[in-house]
Formats: C-alpha cells, structure tokens, sequence
C-alpha cells in the first residue's frame, strides 16, 4: 500500500515539472522578443554553461532536501576540495589530482551525515558550521593563494574539453541528471530516500536504514559539490579559496523552485534541472539587459522568496 | 501567576552558577591568558575584549530572543550592516532635503549624527519586521526567510555603496566609537543596557513568559489562546533592533562602514547563544546565559589573537566551536524546524 503510494508519488512529480517547463519556454520567447539572436546556438550554450556547475550541485542539494535534511556546505566543500587537488598539482598526476578533490568532497559529505544522522546535530547547524571549517582549511591549506591548473589538460578538460560532442560541463550536467534520476525513481534506494524524508520514523519502523541513506546523500551532495568546484576552476583555470561566496542560497533557490520541499519526502531531479535552467535563462537576460550581478542576486532572493511562499506556490505549480 | 512560580527561586543562583561550566571555562580562560601572555591582564586588553564583546553580543541577543520562540536568524550580520548603508544614504537624502552638503569627498559621511543614529534604529526594526511577517504571516519557514533577507541585504549593501567604503566622520559617532565611562567603552554600556533590558522582558514580564511558550510547545500556547504569531513577529523586531545598534557601535568604532564588513557574524551570534545554552528548538536559555557564552567566545577569540593565531584559525574554531556546543547540548540535538 504504501510502496503503491511511493511508486504513484513518484511517477507523478514529471506532471508538476510541466508547469515549470511552461515558465521556462515563455522566458525563453521572452528573451527572443527582447534581443535578436537570444535563441542562437551560441547563446543556449553560454546559458547551460553558467548554470551546469549549479545545476550538478543542486542534484545533490536535492537528495538531500529529499531526506529532509539540508547542506549549507556546500560552497566550503568546493572551495576545501579544489584547495586538496590543488596542493597536489606539483605532482603532476591528474589522477591524483581529480581523484583527490572528489574523494575530499565525498569525505566532507561522509562527516556531514555522521554528524548528522548519528550524532544528531540538526543538519542546518552541522553544515552551516562545516561551511566556515571547509573554507577557512582551505585558506589554511592553500595560504590564502589561488592555484593555476594551466599544465593538466586532464584538469582543464572538465572546464573546457568536450565529451559527445558536447561541452564537458554541459555534457555532465545531462549525465549526472539521468544517473541520479534513475537513482531517485528507478532504485530502491530511491524509494527508501523518499520514505525517510517523508516519515522517517514510519521509515525507521518498516526496517529502512535511515542513518544509511542520509549519510549517503550527504555523501553524494559533498561529492557534486566537489565535481562543481572543479568544472569551475578548470574553466577559468584558477583554483581559487575564496570562490563561491553564496552559492549555497543559489543552490537552495534552484532547489525549492524545483519544487522539493523543505519538510522532506518531495522533490525531483528533473524539476531541478528545469528549474536551474530557468534561473539560468533569468540571469542570462538580466546580464543582456546590462543589470549589475548584485541586483541579480537580489533578484535571486526575491524569486526564491515568491517560491516558498506557500500560497502562491501552489497557485503556480498546482498540479 | 506570578513569576516566582515559573522561575528557579533565586536560593539556588550562586550554587548553580558555581556548578556552570561556562564559569569554569571562562577562569580557564582568563588563567590561561594570564599565565601566557603578559600583555593579557592589561586595561588596554579588557578595553579591546568588551569593545568586541559588545557587537556579537548584541548580535548574540538578537539571535537568543528568536531562538527562544523556535526560530532561527541567519540575517543578523546582514542587517546589521545594511542598516548603517542604508541610513548614510537617507541621511544625506535629508541633508540634501535641507540643502546641506552631508557626504563630502564623495564618501565621507559629516551630516547629523542623531538622524543617522536613529535612522539606522528604525531600519534595523523595519528589517526584523520584514523577517518577522515572512515567518509569522507569511508562514516562510525562518531559516529561508533570514537566509533571503541576507543575501538581498548583502547584494543591497553592495548597491547602495557601489562597493566603495562609507567614512563616517561626526564628532558625536566618534564619540560612540571611542568614549568610556568610568573606563568601561561606551559601547560595552549600551549592550548591558540591552542585556539588562532584554533579561528584565524576556526573564519577569508575561510577554517573557509567552515567548518561552511559544518556543517550548507552539501548539499548546496557540490551544491556550495566545496569538503565537504576534510574538514571533516582535522576537524578529527585537533581533533587528539589536542588530541595528551593534551596527552603530560597530561601525563608529572603524569610523567607516564597507558593504562586505562582518560577514560571517551569523555563525558567531548562533554559537554564542547556544554556547550560553540556548536551545535549538526553541524555548530554552536566557539572555543572562548568552552574557557567559559572548565571555566565553569573545574571551577565547582573543586569546587566540593575542597568541598571534590568524583569522582563518579563528574562523575554524569557530565552527568547531558551534559544533562542539550544538553536539553536547541535548536540548539542541532535536529536529529543528527548517
């Protein structure tokens, strides 16, 4: 019965993303009204390139908006890996380097969800406080000095390479979708993800391994985190420890527009990727209409506050 | 009812607080202090330690009061700042208003210091008040409402200063920044004035009695007939009021305010407050306690810098810190509210 619930709960979230599809094509003509050529190839390409490193955090933030838990560290495990990966550079080994800065991000994520999950340190607390450590050992390990990646093409093929034809960041933005995708609404683990968030002591009582599954998520969110540091900083070949102020909110915004609730138990990977789009497009046009990037992240505030407020969400993206 | 019967009778304050240990870390602190640094017991030292003390005190206020009714305030910082922008600017809207010339050099500010001062009061009250229909009417969820409000504030603060440094230059802000009475900072008496304040309104009035209310059981205060919302709405007010004065001192004391001055305070206002015990999940601590906790964190952070240890390690210890404290407080280890 309930698994029945789950499987319908789930199949039915890519009906609510329609409304947001919608959203998105009327910017997207809006755009073309507004300046000649915003439909270009060139121009789609620009936009799916500044939200890719976003949009791939934001699969993770969802995970774990899923679980109903959240990960403000987001920003300081990007900057804390990429410092990690940096400080291996003189080795000259792109393995050791790429394997570091994701392992890192995955480690930051594991002790996220220990700290969380077992110790039970609400994780609002836990990954506010591992935002200041990460970014403040990655002034520690790095000097405060930025790092410059020119001699691995490895390195820079994640900011600048391309993969099927398609520009890395781009390509994994599309990848990364579909595999956790599949992972939300095709596996079992998907269904326990959903569970936990929706009930997590019904979760608990019907034997699934709740710590498990958020120190996971978490996991994965420290791991994307990571991989978006990177695809950044190879992009502009420059690992930088004060980068990312503030992408946390950026992320969460995406997030809630998704539509995953902050109650746990809802959310789609597909609605985020739409949703990262639309922010994409919004800021893409702000930027063609000259508007100075502090009145966007002002414009950001705004658009996340119209969406959580509970009211007009359900007037906007009512079923 | 009368408040004896709701509070501890006073018998057993010195005895509890001997059992405190926020006391013994805050000795352990002075002694360890003393012992190796000789310039730790100065007078000089004691006035850098309460001026610090004052602003994320009153920070740590703030966030005590909200706390207590089961939200959270990630804006304090924020607002603290943008109030102080904000004012300049309007200030000098009066002056022009007036035909006065109030900010010269392009950015130093010489206008009138009252109109400024109060001014910054009323913007950091309109900023709590706005945090406060968000959560209470509005029904936003406090950590999003807050966490909007910082990031507009900031993007804000970068608008209005079109990221160049306001100098503020009067006689009577100088004052602020630097007088004491009776060799106590000036500054260090407006947070007792607001500690006292807050104590005597949150620890012996009804209105006090709500708020731990509200924050301990929101149900079973609302089925009691109080009007919940209304007392989250003023714990937003009162928390931007605090912010709005740290502004002042704060920045009276640098003598210029810049846009991204004080990011991060958040973080330090939250661990104070729950480093003096204040509860996660509403309805527990004191403003009295989140005194001992800002002497316990102002005391080590200048431990740390008087050690010449650098403000990443600072920043690291401050995270630690919060964890450490969050992780042994039962009371705060339960699901919040998000």
């Amino acid at each position: 019965m309930i698994r029945q619930k789950l499987t319908q709960k789930v199949l039915d979230l890519p009906k609510t993303d329609l409304a947001r599809v919608g959203v998105l094509i009327a910017l997207l003509l809006l755009g073309a009204v507004l300046s000649p050529g915003y439909l270009s190839v060139g121009n789609m390409r620009i936009i799916l390139l500044s939200v890719a490193g976003i949009g791939i955090v934001a699969y993770g933030m969802t995970l774990v908006v899923i679980s109903g838990e959240i990960d403000l560290s987001v920003a300081g495990i990007a900057v804390l890996s990429g410092m990690v990966g940096a400080a291996l550079l003189p080795s000259g080994s792109a393995v050791l380097v790429i394997s570091a800065t994701l392992a890192t991000g995955i480690c930051v994520g594991f002790i996220n969800g220990i700290l969380t999950s077992v110790i039970g340190i609400p994780s609002l607390i836990t990954t506010l406080a591992m935002l200041g450590i990460a970014r403040s050992l990655a002034n520690i390990l790095s000097g405060g000095q930025a790092a410059y990646p020119d001699a691995m093409p490895e390195y820079l093929w994640f900011g600048s390479g391309t993969l099927f034809g398609l520009a890395t960041p781009i390509a994994l933005l599309l990848i990364i979708g579909l595999c956790t995708i599949v992972l939300t609404q095709y596996s079992a683990f998907g269904r326990a993800l959903y569970a936990t968030g929706g009930n997590s002591r019904a979760a608990v009582l019907s034997g699934i391994p709740v710590k498990a599954v958020k120190i996971t998520v978490f996991m994965i969110s420290g791991f994307l985190a990571a991989m978006m540091g990177m695809l950044e900083s190879a992009r502009l070949s420059y690992i930088n420890p004060a980068a990312f102020a503030g992408v946390e909110l950026e992320v969460l915004a995406v997030t809630v527009l998704g539509g995953a609730a902050l109650a746990g138990g809802s959310g789609s990977i597909l609605g985020t990727l739409v949703a990262a789009l639309i922010i994409g497009v919004v800021n893409n046009l702000l930027n063609q209409l000259g508007v100075s990037i502090y009145v966007q992240q002002v414009v950001t505030a705004l658009v996340i506050l119209a969406v959580v407020l509970p009211g007009l969400r359900s007037r906007i993206f009512a079923k | 009812m009368n408040a004896t019967t709701i509070n501890a009778p006073r018998t057993s304050f010195m005895r509890k607080l001997a059992w405190d240990p926020l006391i013994w870390l805050i000795l352990g602190i002075v002694i360890l202090g003393s012992l190796t640094s000789p310039y730790y017991l100065t007078l000089q030292n004691f006035d850098t330690l309460m001026r610090s003390m004052a602003v994320i005190g009153l920070l740590a206020l703030g966030v005590t009061v909200v706390l207590l009714t089961g939200r959270i305030d990630l804006s304090v910082a924020a607002i603290m700042i943008f109030s102080v922008i904000l004012a300049v600017v309007l200030t000098n809207a009066v002056g022009e208003a007036l035909g006065l010339r109030w900010l010269v050099k392009g950015s130093t500010f010489v206008g009138s210091s009252w109109i400024f001062v109060a001014l910054t009061i009323l913007i950091g009250g309109l900023a709590g008040l706005v945090n406060g229909i968000g959560v209470a009417w509005l029904k936003v969820s406090s950590f999003i409402m807050t966490l909007v409000m910082l990031t507009a504030l900031r993007g804000g603060n970068f608008i209005l200063s079109s990221g160049r440094p306001y100098y503020l230059q009067t006689p009577a802000i100088d004052w602020i920044g630097t007088a004491t009475i009776f060799g106590v900072p000036f500054s260090f008496w407006v947070f007792l004035a607001v500690l006292v304040f807050l104590a005597w309104l949150i620890g012996a009035t009804t209105f006090g009695r709500r708020i731990y209310a509200v924050g301990g059981n929101e149900k079973a205060a609302a089925y009691a007939g109080l009007k919940t919302d209304r007392y989250v709405l003023i714990a937003f007010v009162i928390s931007g009021l605090c912010s709005a004065i740290a502004g002042v001192i704060f920045t009276a004391r640098l003598r210029s305010v810049d846009a991204p001055l004080a990011s991060g305070y958040e973080l330090t206002a939250i661990a104070i407050a729950v480093i003096g015990g204040t509860a996660l999940s509403g309805g527990i601590g004191s403003p009295w306690r989140t005194l001992l906790g800002a002497m316990a964190f102002a005391g080590g952070l200048n431990l740390l810098s008087i050690w010449g240890i650098g403000t990443w390690y600072q920043n690291l210890a401050v995270g630690l810190a919060l964890l450490v404290a969050v992780g042994l407080s039962p009371a705060s280890r339960q699901k919040i509210r998000l």
